[in-house]
């Protein structure tokens, strides 16, 4: 198989593929656990619950933003986790060649990043995802949560990133269309990979943290 | 037995001339300089390339092109340094002598000569789709390879298939290193190919007794190991993220980077972006007109002319997306239904 032609694989029917299985996935899965429903609470609400829900939404990330919070103890999940959010949103939406990708799914034109910044958003988010993986890896607590899938995840996430960068800066020669067929391969793979993983979290958030908000209102507490 | 040399002093042409062609000439097959007087030397002294360019299934832009390279030797040296024994274009002869003259270069020069096949080959009912003389083109390629020093295949139809070799592929067009299994065939891909790259190849086998080196798809190195993306001077816009959105727009008139407008440069390999076009004048880019990959196999099929590359090909819109999702609710929630059905309603 030619370099091209795998390319063609790569940006044609397996991207294609995986798009489709990527939004029936995520969609199955958001319905599967919104649907698994709860008991019956005949007990008055002493809140407002839909309020508490939207008001953990939004203001939760924030929370635990106190220099001590941040710094004392939990430095490297704060610092590390913000940063490869940052990196891993910004350059999936808005790199030229993904922000077009986006465009034509969507229909709607993303703004696009200066290879400069994107650069510096994908050190960023490599880095930070390494520092966040060894800490999975030595930190005694986050040993037992973490399990093949995680690691996995974060692998393919860093060789993304990695391929990414390295087509970015490649300073010429034969071996560009391959390697960049292998940064869309591993996407292609990242995108299959998400409903059937952890990954998912991106939408299971706005579930759970809404949920917990929704449940403070409704007991009249404080989050 | 003239040689390059004997040629420019015959034209008109001084020394300086001359060794201003083999610099150049040097420097496109990426030799290094100390390599300059053997390279001077060879071009004093080795007779002149005696050429068969074969045509089959083509357009003969390729000719064209080759005609017009004029950034390595001035045309008219060109044409007198490259014994062009046959071919059907631009030799003087036709019919019953021009097969005669070419049969005869074919035994006198035997083991010597350069064979460049322009248009792809169908051996398809036994050739029918394309004859001269009343000979299948295979049958002509064959006999004519058989006795070559070095076979050329110039432009995407002889390299790859071309258009002719395109979806639905009515003559069976196939490229000639399929034609010519076993054969070493020097692929020099492009709709035109650069002619300036054609001199160079046929130059150096003059210079060096052998075919230039090749990548894994049989192009030379030097020529084809770099994307026209690598060397483009519109580049830095690519790095800065200024990408024309139409072919009118500002970018456009301010010369931004044309990925947007469906450019392949970024995964086809060719020199356009450094050697250019018609004396090193300009090329598709640089006249406002994104690349279209034109020396990469299949590039007719491959359709998207217009499309940017990182867009799925064959398209996949909001339409799809929203299909997807409604697939994935209906399961989700008949799923959800049937397990609170086995629940018993908890």
């Amino acid at each position: 198989m030619t370099d091209v032609a795998f390319y063609d694989f790569v940006r044609g029917p397996l991207l294609r593929f995986a798009l489709f299985v990527f939004f029936l996935g995520i969609a199955y899965r958001f319905f599967r656990v919104l649907f698994l429903g709860l008991p019956p609470d005949y007990a008055k609400p002493k809140g407002n619950p839909y309020l508490m829900a939207v008001k953990k939404i939004v203001i939760k990330p924030t929370m635990g933003w106190t220099f001590n919070e941040i710094f004392s103890r939990r430095a490297i999940n704060f610092i590390g986790g913000f940063l490869f959010h940052l990196g891993f949103i910004g350059l999936t939406f808005f790199v030229p060649a993904h922000a077009l990708l986006w465009k034509e799914i969507t229909g709607i034109p993303f703004p696009v990043l200066p290879n400069i910044v994107s650069d510096i958003l994908a050190y960023a988010a490599l880095g930070s995802l390494i520092a966040l993986t060894m800490h999975r890896a030595l930190n005694p607590v986050l040993k037992l949560l973490t399990g093949k899938d995680e690691y996995f995840a974060n692998f393919l996430i860093a060789m993304i990133l990695f391929t990414g960068l390295l087509a970015t800066r490649w300073a010429g020669g034969g071996s560009y269309i391959w390697l960049l067929s292998l940064h869309m391969f591993l996407a292609d793979l990242l995108i299959l990979y998400i409903p059937f993983s952890r990954l998912s979290h991106f939408v299971y958030y706005f579930l759970s943290v809404g949920f917990m908000g929704w449940n403070a209102g409704k007991r009249g507490v404080s989050f | 037995m003239e040689t390059l040399y004997d040629i420019y002093r015959r034209r008109g042409y001084s020394r300086r001339d001359f060794l201003k062609s083999a610099l150049l000439l040097s420097t496109a097959l990426g030799l290094s300089s100390s390599m300059l007087t053997d390279v001077v030397r060879a071009l004093e002294t080795k007779p002149k390339p005696v050429v068969i360019w074969l045509e089959f299934q083509d357009c003969a832009g390729c000719t064209e092109s080759f005609i017009r390279s004029t950034s390595l030797l001035p045309a008219d040296v060109l044409l007198d340094y490259v014994s062009l024994e046959y071919h059907e274009i631009l030799m003087a002869p036709s019919g019953f002598y021009a097969e005669e003259s070419k049969r005869e270069a074919m035994e006198k020069h035997r083991g010597k000569y350069v064979l460049i096949v322009e248009g792809s080959v169908s051996p398809d009912r036994g050739g029918a789709y394309c004859t001269v003389a009343g000979r299948s083109n295979l049958e002509l390629l064959k006999e004519a390879a058989e006795g070559a020093g070095l076979i050329i295949a110039v432009g995407s139809c002889a390299s790859w298939g071309g258009i002719p070799h395109a979806y639905p592929n009515p003559t069976g067009a196939i490229p000639v290193s399929e034609a010519l299994r076993g054969r070493q065939v020097v692929n020099i891909p492009g709709c035109p190919p650069i002619g300036d790259v054609m001199v160079s190849v046929i130059a150096g086998y003059v210079l060096t007794g052998k075919s230039p080196e090749l990548d894994s798809m049989g192009r030379p190195k030097t020529f084809y190991g770099q994307t026209v993306h690598d060397r483009c001077y519109r580049r830095p816009f690519y790095n800065a993220g200024r990408f024309a959105s139409s072919f009118d727009d500002e970018g456009a008139k301010k010369g931004y980077c044309l990925y947007r407008l469906g450019c392949k440069g970024p995964v086809t390999r060719n020199a356009c972006a450094t050697i250019r076009w018609n004396g090193g004048i300009s090329f598709p880019i640089q006249s406002g007109h994104p690349c279209f990959g034109c020396s990469e196999p299949d590039f007719w099929d491959r359709g998207m002319i217009y499309t940017p590359l990182s867009v799925v090909s064959g398209g996949f819109g909001l339409k799809e997306a929203l299909a997807g999702v409604a697939v994935g609710t209906a399961v989700g929630v008949s799923v959800a239904y049937m397990n609170k059905k086995l629940r018993g309603g908890k």
